[in-house]
């Protein structure tokens, strides 16, 4: 099964879900699913700024497994971050995310 | 230099980034457009955006436009009819995509390409507004 995240809500939706499950478990090859794409909304775009730590573990196994990461552009353009994500990493809205994901489509898509 | 200073280190507002002129844009975007209309400019990505004006004295009075609703270039048009307001028009068709991207800092490389067609939409207005002045004196000569 193929899966996509919408990572819509804050709190310890990335320093813990993510950080703490998801992403160790990506690193490890454990995730049990294929993840297609991660779309970030909110404060929860902070992780894809250049430097974040938890963003940086992100990116390297993003790009290593070919996993879409993209920032919701209003979110970013708002916190004024959307020129200093990682490299590669798009900012857009469900038009762009649904276009990016066009050729690999999850079967599912967990919001968070 | 006499402008006040629009980062948020000065609090002045409204402030001139993307995220505000979005905002300013957004309402722009949805208010009646004004008589000279220009023609519609798409993107391959299935962006449009289409400039409507009000010119008196070969200045622009009034600069309002309808596009589609992607949040760099509804920025982008806020920021060229904020910028443009009270300008010659003949001054205004000569402001490049280039120069847009300049006064805007923030957007992705990735994104940049809004401002062209924001830009091209702008130039299409402007040469309407031209071909209905030089067809109303021709008019006016008859």
């Amino acid at each position: 099964m193929k899966v996509a995240y919408i990572f819509a809500t804050s709190r310890h939706t990335v320093s813990y879900v993510l950080g703490k499950m998801i992403l160790p478990q990506l690193e490890e090859n454990r995730h049990g699913v294929d993840v297609a794409g991660m779309f970030f909304f909110e404060d929860n775009n902070y992780v894809l700024v250049k430097g974040n730590p938890i963003g940086a573990r992100l990116h390297a196994v993003a790009k290593k497994k070919g996993i879409l990461l993209m920032g919701c552009d209003q979110c970013c353009y708002e916190r004024e971050i959307a020129d200093i994500l990682f490299d590669d990493v798009p900012i857009g809205c469900f038009p762009d995310l649904y276009k990016a994901l066009s050729g690999n489509m999850p079967d599912q898509v967990i919001t968070l | 230099m006499t402008a006040a200073c629009r980062e948020a280190c000065c609090s002045v507002t409204p402030r001139f980034t993307v995220a505000e002129l979005f905002e300013r844009g957004f309402r722009r975007n949805r208010a009646t457009p004004f008589d000279m209309e220009g023609s519609v400019v798409a993107d391959a990505e299935g962006n449009y955006a289409r400039f409507s004006l009000a010119i008196e004295r070969s200045r622009l009075t009034g600069l309002s436009f309808r596009v589609s609703s992607c949040t760099t270039l509804i920025a982008y048009s806020e920021a060229l009819a904020e910028l443009l307001h009270g300008l010659d028009a003949g001054l205004a068709a000569q402001f490049t995509p280039q120069e847009l991207v300049a006064a805007l800092p923030g957007v992705p490389a990735l994104k940049q390409g809004r401002a062209v067609l924001a830009v091209a939409a702008l130039r299409a207005a402007l040469v309407a507004a031209e071909t209905n002045s030089i067809a109303h004196q021709g008019g006016a000569d008859r």
